[in-house]
């Protein structure tokens, strides 16, 4: 087990190194950086400029510093923003995008997995019919629908949530709802359907009729037996989950105006800031990289038949 | 057992009257058995012989009431197990039923055990089931059971994870957890066809054993004719959802009337026999069993064929000793007018 | 369709039985499971509706889909009112509704407490719907005067959606005064039409070949500028030096021509339209009209009329003006192409890159799959931010973008595929026979595994458009003029409480297509995997 958890975070690092390396070749070799913007620098100032940001030593040289530099945990500085550097604005953004992920992607499992499993035993009656339908609905309707659909009804007519706002700036925990609900549907609809056709399949396996040929209580058998079978689909699709969130926190953090990372990314690729919008994405990476490590030891522990070597 | 078709109710274990069992699907409905009645006694060993698809398995499903539903659906006929009707039990009756006085053995041991849940875990959990044990003890009893079955280590092996067994092994662990509540009847289907030959001839020598020892009932379902003849007391021959010839063991073999058992006796490679080096084979295929017009569903294939198998399903003929056959052969022009 | 039934009752066999002997074709099989599937046959209705409306959009009796008409600004949605009497409308019940807040419109007690409840939950709309009727009730009544100043706003109005026209110039025709032929000016010769030019603004032909030559400088150094950013001044004239030297005679007579012909067209259109304007005021014309105007002397035009106002809006307009029927027409041609390019881009990648990968195997098949694994590790859909903020944000950037990063699925899944497959008999039978690689895996192996990838690329195309759509909601993919549906509803999204139809319609319009197409998905592949339903 050791040597596989090893095996797997040796895994992780060409990952890593790819994702840091297109990072540096995208602020070095972009056009249109900050410096060739709308007006001509003079000669002196552009020099200096170019001496500050280490942008006349060899590209190699450069590439060993940046390495080094992302490495240590320092993303650089903003070239657009010049109070700070890119770290200041990450961790003042990165908890609010945070909170907001972690509650969809727990809601969307929790949904996802009792309505796919209740779909799935009560195959072909309305319970199986209304959670497929809302699953339709979310794996079809894009979140950038979704959202604007929940502000309307529900912030603007019923007026029950708040349109907007962010509750680590003092607007109260109802400005969580509707960004975490319109978060949460797609994956959650992903999940239900995933859940219900795997349960389906284990349910029609061989060994759950093994066991009903035991004598066993319907309700034991698709809790013993059947759900750590029809989990593991459902396990291996949380790394694109994880994913998904990520992309998608990007327009909810938009439509809801949460000051989250998602939202400083939009602003940024607009601003042509790149070291800001690179070190949101070396930042996304990772935990993304991370989830997907987690995502593998959980796979393994949950299934018997995964061995070690 | 010479006297075994005489009323002997309290040794009639298990009765399956005209039991019929249909499919739906897009083609049409499938009539995967077709009213078929047999009796099982006490200690007795059946064989259910016929080619695949001829509704054997469905068979034994249904007297467990096992088959997926929908498209299954029994849609008429008798099971009655020590004269209950299974099919009129409550859910709970059922659950009682299955794994205590009737147990199931299925073809492929890879599949049919839970890959996710350890040997120990599912061994306990079904003698538990039936029996008022404490953890401990059930555990002792599945030891017990396993090296019954002859698992080698028994002990250490309990807590292994099925994947960690060969074939062979763990069609021994099914064995051991179908017998481990000294079940009734065991019904076993084609418990040896997923396996190598020279595991086969253990697995089948152990069931015999342990039936003999724990006095089970063995429904042994199989389309080896060879498996037949070591094992079983009296045999069915199912053919496209029906049963065809019913017999003792050595009455069949001295005597095989249906044309089918007749070829599937014939084509059975033997040793003793020189067949001029060529084996029998009956020619053509098994029949499609959706919307089968009334005929014998063997005709085409029959080197014995009259008009009116083309048009009329035999009745059933009893030639003496329990041995009934459905052939238009063994009906008198005199008795088929007053059909 | 009888005559296919007659044909097919031909070719049953039956059997001993009369049962009729179907071949066991799984692609035969999966259709007439398909065609059983009535959501699925809908949704192939549907997406055939929707391809036939974005191919066939520009033979469409629509309005441009760029076209701005300023005065046209989100009106709503209407079958039965023209823009004119919308315009009307709207005017009215701001009136109305000022007059209420002022004081000199009366209205019932309940009537007030319900106005003032709309207003603060900021419900304008219907507030400015009722304030409409009542204010039309109380002046028919005569409750209610108009004032003088309001009466002139009306007026005016009305004058205005009369006498307000939409001229398009067809056609300039040039009767030669010598031979009396009337020529399309069109297909003159360059110097003749430049004669014409300076004859009609009576300048002389140097001054206009003067102004012409500057005009087409600046007209390409705009295109150099918009296809190079970040270059000096001096480096844009040298690549317009280069274009010029670049160009044939030919190529730059025919910028010469175009120049000046549309400024003949521009010029007659402005004299067409005073003209046009009086007799729309006076009545004395029928709009729509269309005939020939002679402008000065020898030069006449086709010309073509009708009231800016008489525009019908049936899905209403946006911020500038332009009808969003047309817009979600053609913001649907958009999506729908990227949607269907790009899966076939992208499987067609992924198959090529899976099918060597699972093949060949070995070190081949250890570096493909590498890089997808590291691939797999990216947030992906944030580099293709990156990459349309770096690129440009245009339509075939957006694309590539999106076909570089999709393959991965479809090649891990016919790798997959491919190693099932070649260790069966018919691949050992083809290489025994010694065929090339490539014809293994093109003849054989892609042939077998291809309802998977039908299955996967159709339900591959909703998520497609759903990425493309969401990157032009966030502003970085489509840009104005163009639309997508992502575009649409992105724009709509600031004013849906004051015009929710600019949300409503392309947001219902684009899901109702993903709903299709997810269904069609569903249905090919229950179609062609039974096993996922629970039958026999």
């Amino acid at each position: 087990m050791t040597k596989y958890i090893i095996r797997r975070l040796l895994g992780i690092i060409p990952t890593l190194l790819v994702i840091i390396t297109i990072s540096f070749f995208i602020i070095r070799v972009a056009p249109g950086g900050p410096f060739d913007g709308e007006r001509a620098l003079p000669e002196v100032v552009k020099r200096n400029i170019e001496a500050k940001y280490h942008m006349n030593d060899p590209l190699i040289v450069q590439y060993g510093r940046y390495m080094f530099d992302v490495l240590r945990g320092d993303l650089g500085p903003s070239y657009r923003y010049k109070d700070h550097d890119v770290n200041f604005y990450i961790f003042q953004s990165l908890p609010n995008s945070m909170i907001l992920g972690a509650i969809a992607i727990s809601l969307s499992i929790i949904f996802g997995i009792t309505s796919g499993m209740l779909a799935a035993v009560k195959q072909n009656t309305w319970v199986d019919y209304l959670s497929m339908a809302l699953a339709v609905v979310g794996i079809s309707v894009p979140l950038f629908v979704i959202g604007p659909v929940l502000q309307y009804i529900f912030a603007m007519r019923l007026g029950w949530f708040p349109t907007s706002g962010w509750f680590r700036s003092g607007d109260g925990w109802k400005t969580i709802v509707l960004p975490a609900l319109t978060l949460a549907f797609a994956d959650f609809a992903t999940i239900a359907r995933l859940t219900r056709s795997s349960m389906l399949e284990t349910l029609r396996s061989d060994y759950i009729r093994t066991a009903k040929a035991k004598g066993m209580k319907p309700s034991a058998i698709i809790f013993k037996h059947s759900m750590k079978g029809a989990m593991l689909p459902i396990v291996s699709y949380l790394g694109p989950a994880f994913a998904g969130i990520i992309t998608g926190s990007v327009v909810v953090e938009t439509v809801f105006r949460i000051p989250g990372l998602g939202r400083f990314f939009v602003q940024s690729s607009f601003n042509r800031d790149y070291t800001l919008i690179v070190g949101v994405v070396i930042v996304y990476s990772v935990i993304l990289v991370i989830m997907n490590f987690l995502v593998d030891i959980v796979y393994s522990l949950l299934d018997p038949r995964i061995t070690y070597k | 057992m010479t006297n075994a078709t005489s009323p002997d109710t309290y040794k009639r274990l298990l009765e399956v009257k005209g039991l019929q069992t249909y499919f739906k699907t897009d083609a049409g409905i499938v009539k995967a058995v077709d009213g078929i009645s047999f009796t099982l006694n006490k200690g007795e060993t059946l064989g259910i012989v016929g080619e695949s698809g001829s509704g054997k398995s469905v068979t034994n499903l249904s007297i467990m009431r096992l088959i997926p539903s929908p498209p299954g659906k029994i849609v008429g006929g008798e099971v009655l197990f020590e004269g209950k009707d299974i099919l009129k039990l409550s859910e709970s009756e059922l659950r009682h039923l299955r794994g205590n006085d009737i147990s199931m053995i299925f073809q492929d041991p890879m599949t049919s055990l839970n890959p996710f849940l350890r040997i120990s875990t599912q061994m306990i959990e079904t003698i538990r089931l039936h029996k008022t044990m404490s953890r401990k003890e059930a555990l002792a009893k599945s030891i017990e059971m396993l090296k019954l079955v002859g698992i080698p280590a028994a002990e250490e092996r309990i807590h292994s994870y099925p994947h960690q067994f060969s074939g062979g092994m763990r069609q021994r662990v099914m064995i051991a957890m179908a017998l481990s509540c000294e079940a009734k009847i065991l019904i076993a289907d084609e418990p040896t066809t997923a396996l190598d030959v020279t595991i086969q001839a253990q697995i089948l020598e152990l069931i015999q054993e342990l039936s003999k020892k724990l006095d089970t009932a063995v429904i042994l379902i199989t389309h080896d004719l060879g498996v037949v003849a070591g094992m079983c007391d009296t045999v069915c021959v199912m053919y496209a959802g029906k049963i065809v010839e019913k017999a003792k063991t050595d009455d069949l073999y001295a005597k095989p009337s249906h044309p089918y058992t007749f070829g599937l006796i014939q084509s059975v490679p033997r040793l003793d026999k020189a067949h001029d080096g060529k084996l029998f084979s009956i020619e053509g295929q098994p029949p499609n069993v959706i919307d089968l017009p009334p005929c014998c569903p063997f005709h085409p294939r029959c080197h014995k064929a009259m008009d009116i198998c083309r048009t009329k399903y035999p009745p059933t003929k009893d030639l003496g000793n329990g041995h009934e056959v459905s052939c238009w052969l063994f009906i008198d022009e005199k008795e088929h007018s007053h059909e | 369709m009888n005559l296919f039934n007659k044909k097919s009752n031909k070719l049953q066999t039956t059997n001993e039985f009369n049962q009729v002997v179907v071949g066991n074709s799984l692609t035969k099989d999966a259709w007439r499971r398909l065609k059983k599937n009535k959501m699925a046959v809908i949704s192939v209705i549907i997406v055939i509706v929707y391809i036939l409306l974005a191919t066939l959009a520009p033979i469409l009796p629509i309005y441009p889909y760029d076209e701005i008409i300023l005065d046209h600004q989100h009106l709503k949605p209407s079958f039965s009112k023209n823009a004119g009497e919308l315009l009307m409308e709207k005017r009215l019940a701001d009136i109305y509704t000022q007059a209420w807040r002022q004081g000199r419109m009366q209205v019932s007690e309940a009537e007030e407490e319900m106005l003032w409840a709309w207003i603060d939950s900021s419900n304008a709309n219907k507030v400015w719907d009722y304030m409409f009727v009542v204010g039309s009730e109380q002046v028919a009544e005569g409750t209610y005067t108009l004032t003088a100043a309001e009466k002139r706003i009306i007026e005016n109005l009305e004058k205005k959606l009369q006498t307000d026209l939409q001229i398009t110039v067809k056609k300039v025709w040039y009767t030669n005064s010598e031979t009396g032929k009337k020529e399309n000016v069109a297909r003159l010769p360059v110097e003749q039409v430049v004669e014409i030019y300076a004859e009609m603004v009576g300048a002389s032909i140097a001054s206009v070949s003067n102004q012409y030559e500057r005009e087409i400088e600046q007209q390409l150094v705009k295109v150099i500028m918009a296809q190079n950013t970040g270059l000096t001044p001096e480096e844009y004239l040298l690549l317009y030096d280069k274009k010029l030297e670049s160009m044939s005679e030919r190529e730059h007579d025919k910028l010469i021509k175009e120049n000046v012909f549309s400024k003949i067209v521009s010029y007659a259109k402005d004299i067409a339209s005073q003209d046009l304007k009086t007799a729309a005021t006076d009545a004395s014309a029928e709009f729509p009209l269309d005939k020939e105007i002679s402008i000065l002397g020898s030069l006449s035009a086709d010309v073509e009329a009708t009231r800016k106002h008489d525009r019908q809006y049936y899905l209403g307009t946006d911020n500038q003006g332009r009808d969003m029927l047309s817009r979600i027409i053609y913001g649907g041609q958009v999506s729908i192409a990227i949607g269907f390019i790009g899966t076939i881009t992208s499987v067609l990648i992924g198959i090529v890159l899976g099918s060597l990968a699972g093949y060949l195997g070995g070190k081949v098949d250890y570096f493909i799959m590498r890089i997808v694994d590291i691939m797999y590790g990216l947030p992906y859909m944030l580099l293709v931010i990156i990459a349309m903020a770096i690129f440009g944000r245009n339509i075939l950037n957006l694309f590539f973008a999106l076909a570089i990063i999709s393959w991965l699925t479809i090649s891990r899944m016919v790798r997959g595929q491919i190693m099932s497959l070649k260790n069966q008999e018919f691949i050992e039978a083809a290489r025994s026979m010694g065929a090339p690689t490539w014809r293994i895996i093109f003849k054989h192996l892609v042939p077998n595994s291809l309802s998977v990838i039908i299955v996967f690329s159709t339900l591959r195309i909703p998520s497609f458009i759903m990425t493309e759509s969401f990157l032009s909601y966030l502003g970085l993919g489509v840009q104005a003029p163009y639309a997508s549906w992502g575009s649409l509803v992105g724009d709509a999204v600031g004013g849906m409480t004051l015009y929710p139809w600019k949300l409503f319609f392309p947001a219902a319009t684009m899901t109702i297509f993903l709903f299709a197409m997810n269904f069609l998905g569903d249905g090919l592949r229950d179609a062609f995997d039974p096993q996922s339903k629970n039958q026999l």
